[in-house]
């Protein structure tokens, strides 16, 4: 009796019935890719419209965070590679084709204008800190980061050349945010094997969100009535914008094949439902936009309050994206 | 009075109540409750850790049962999410809406914190011994006239009254 070995794609494990390759690791990381995008867009972008010296914090304090989140993002990435060893092929490789590549090179090239920027203002930052809260531990910090800097070899000569050529870098920069902020989505929608996620639409969906996250946290650190007003009024902007983008998610899904309608479905109806609706879209994004638009109009609303929501909001979101993306399938072939 | 341009009618918010206590039934079949969202929470917390401790454990068992639905998926947490974002509203609303800890004059932010989680503490372990809080338990049993709604309320306002001469300090 001759045996007869019968290999099947719909016995993998991790994969059938649903792809379970990806967890909470790829989620935060994308949620510090958008908001580290954010970030360094509204810093070099108010830079450019000239208004260093009246929004400090957008453009001088906190693009601090940006670097700082993206290593942590990258250590992440790290992290979630079954070889950790061979990262570094990443940096070797460009594939045109591959939105991994493009997220792997974009994100090298930016830590250079991410590092050297909030380095730059230094200076600035230290002055801000002590007029705003002279007890904030980070001065001591900073003063000892600065000091070392000024004293390393290449270094001032480095910053000289970054300062001189601030504009043309900035240009670069914000071109490069908005990448490295649609990248997060496009890495998702790469994937034409989960409906979901194979949408033309999650980059800009991505990319909307990130940068609405960093707004609410520039809102957030910020102490300045008018620069806080208007991340309010940019924050309902990019909220609406959000919604439309959602709402075409879906319209989107359900005018599509039967796998793109029971990707919809998971949201409308399937497991994700009340988490979504209730979680991303009404508490991240109704109630904040509620309370800000309450904001524009008198009410007194610790800016704290929206600003937790949207970033809680944002980071939910991308949860969310990752698990039911990998839920999704094409489970009717 | 200053506080009642601030607050609203007690009457009237008594009666929202009871309003909203018909539609929770009418909707979701269950009443109005708190402290059953915190214990969503928590059984969804330890079915997660351990699956197996808590399908066998009394405490756990009877919500951890259905495989395909997370204990999470409670009206009740959705509730509460609900009465988050409304009670913000309404606070901004009235304009008091801000950051503070509410405490007696004569204590400090840190011994009001300590009594609050040590208060918060015995009303959780409490709550689970009478099935319910004051929300689950009284207001949603006496809705639908139940008699251990009657005694839970004499019981927790009772209680309430008889130990607050004891703590008086923490307040006055």
């Amino acid at each position: 009796m001759e045996e007869v070995l019968y290999v099947s794609g719909k016995a993998l494990p991790h994969i059938t019935p649903h792809l379970e390759v990806w967890g909470s690791v790829i989620a935060l990381y994308l949620f510090f890719g958008g908001l580290a995008a954010g970030l360094l867009f509204f810093a070099n972008f108010f830079y450019l419209k000239g208004k260093a010296d009246f929004m400090p914090m957008t453009v001088k304090v906190a693009p601090i965070i940006a670097p700082i989140i993206i290593i942590l993002g990258l250590v992440l990435l790290v992290y979630d590679l079954h070889h950790w060893l061979y990262f570094w092929q990443l940096f070797l490789h460009v594939r045109m084709e591959s939105p991994m590549s493009w997220g792997a090179w974009t994100l090298s090239i930016i830590m250079i204008p991410a590092i050297l920027w909030p380095l730059s203002y230094l200076d600035d930052t230290i002055e801000y800190l002590q007029n705003r809260n002279p007890k904030c531990k980070l001065i001591g910090l900073f003063t000892w980061a600065n000091n070392l800097i000024k004293k390393l070899p290449v270094l001032p000569w480095v910053m000289n050349l970054f300062n001189n050529n601030k504009k043309v870098i900035a240009y670069l920069t914000i071109y490069l945010s908005i990448i490295l902020g649609v990248y997060t989505g496009i890495l998702l929608s790469a994937f034409n094997a989960r409906p979901l996620w194979n949408s033309a639409i999650l980059g800009p969906l991505f990319l909307t969100s990130g940068v609405s996250t960093a707004a609410a946290l520039i809102m957030w650190l910020s102490n300045d009535h008018s620069e806080r007003k208007m991340y309010s009024q940019i924050d309902l902007f990019l909220i609406a914008v959000e919604l439309f983008f959602i709402i075409h998610l879906f319209m989107g899904m359900l005018s599509g094949g039967v796998a793109q309608v029971e990707a919809a479905q998971l949201f409308l109806g399937g497991p994700y439902t009340a988490v979504f609706w209730v979680l991303i879209v009404g508490m991240g994004l109704v109630v904040p936009a509620v309370l800000e638009i309450m904001e524009l109009s008198g009410f007194h609303i610790p800016i704290g309050i929206p600003a937790f929501l949207i970033l809680m909001g944002g980071l939910i979101f991308r949860f969310i994206m990752v698990y039911a993306g990998q839920a999704s399938g094409f489970n009717i072939l | 009075m200053e506080r009642s341009k601030t607050y609203m009618n007690s009457y009237l918010a008594g009666i929202l109540i009871g309003v909203f206590m018909i539609a929770a039934y009418y909707f979701s079949g269950e009443g109005l409750g708190a402290s059953g969202a915190l214990k969503a929470v928590v059984v969804t917390a330890v079915n997660d850790v351990n699956h197996e401790y808590a399908k066998e454990a009394h405490f756990f068992k009877a919500r951890v049962q259905n495989e395909e639905q997370s204990p999470i998926k409670s009206w009740l947490v959705f509730e509460i999410l609900g009465v988050i974002a409304g009670a913000i509203i309404s606070a901004a609303i009235a304009g008091r809406l801000k950051f503070e800890i509410g405490k007696g004059p004569n204590i400090t932010s840190r011994s009001r914190l300590i009594f609050a989680l040590i208060g918060g503490i015995l009303f959780g372990v409490g709550s689970q011994l009478g099935r319910g809080c004051t929300s689950g338990m009284v207001m949603s049993g006496m809705g639908v006239l139940s008699l251990s709604g009657f005694i839970g309320l004499i019981a927790i306002f009772g209680g309430g009254y008889v130990i607050a001469y004891f703590f008086r300090k923490l307040w006055l």
